[in-house]
């Protein structure tokens, strides 16, 4: 792929991800509990992972959280959706290797324990009360469903794209 | 279905039920005394079953505005402009075990467990 297509690319994926996170945050959240939320902008990071690289995948993902922050968030929760998911994305880097293209469920899966294992820590770190680690049990639980589901949906929709001939 | 695929599967089935199953075991310990704090700064300790009226708390910090409720063996957070309101959808806390958390304006409430007279 030529380098301008590839540049075209990653902003267009960066932009999907970006209206994505912003549309997810105006959803309620389902349940009373902190950090639990589908997560849905990290399908484009997996597809971005599949059908360009590690590299342009960590770099869509980076400016999706930057921008995420200003368009969404407050400075404050920048900290713990940056460390969840840097701590997701690297899990994702050792893991999609090993995995097939019908199997990104389950480094899906994995990388959403990590992202939320990562928010916690930095939940904790910054408001120095270990007994916020009570919710560790039920983040687990949640970034299994959410990855599970977001790793679905990055598989068939990766199938989908397979058929295209964007890149 | 791939053998691994199963394992995978079967491993995410036990890791969520445990995860659940955990949680909601926890949240209903002894203890009476809340404290509330902000970025790790305690600001507030309050005796739950000393309280006789029950009165309303304002937790203003550079991060955010919070009204929490205090009354005779519970507290809570009524108001709060944080965009996501889950501190305020996470009703009472009654028992030690599972803290009132508003983390965008880095608030939390907890019930030390544990004896009163310890």
């Amino acid at each position: 792929m030529r380098k301008t297509g590839k540049l075209a690319l990653m902003a267009l994926l960066t932009a999907i991800a970006l209206t994505i996170f912003v549309i997810e945050n105006q959803i309620p959240a389902p349940v009373p509990v902190p950090g639990v939320k589908l997560g849905l902008a990290n399908i484009i990071t997996l597809i971005t992972m599949k059908i360009l690289g590690k590299k342009e995948a960590g770099a869509v993902l980076l400016v999706r959280i930057l921008m995420g922050a200003v368009y969404a968030g407050s400075p404050s929760t920048l900290l713990f959706s940056a460390a969840g998911g840097l701590l997701a994305f690297l899990v994702m880097c050792l893991l999609v290797g090993r995995f097939g293209d019908d199997q990104l469920w389950i480094v899906s899966a994995l990388s959403g324990i990590a992202h939320n294992a990562g928010q916690l820590l930095a939940c904790v770190l910054v408001v120095k009360t270990p007994g916020v680690f009570a919710y560790a049990p039920i983040l687990a639980a949640s970034g299994i469903i959410t990855g599970v589901f977001t790793g679905f949906a990055a598989q068939y929709l990766l199938r989908a794209l397979k058929k295209t001939r964007i890149w | 279905m791939k053998k691994q695929n199963m394992f995978w599967l079967l491993l995410f089935a036990v890791l969520v039920a445990g995860g659940l199953l955990l949680f909601f075991s926890r949240g209903h310990g002894e203890g009476t005394v809340a404290v509330v704090s902000v970025n790790g700064e305690e600001l507030e300790r309050i005796d739950l079953s000393k309280v006789r009226r029950a009165y309303d708390l304002d937790i203003s910090t550079e991060y955010g505005h919070n009204t929490v409720h205090v009354e005779n063996g519970a507290i809570s957070v009524t108001q709060a402009d944080c965009p996501d309101q889950i501190c305020v959808a996470q009703g009472k806390l009654t028992g030690s075990g599972i803290p009132i958390i508003c983390m965008p304006h880095r608030l939390v409430i907890e019930i030390e467990g544990g004896d009163l007279d310890a």
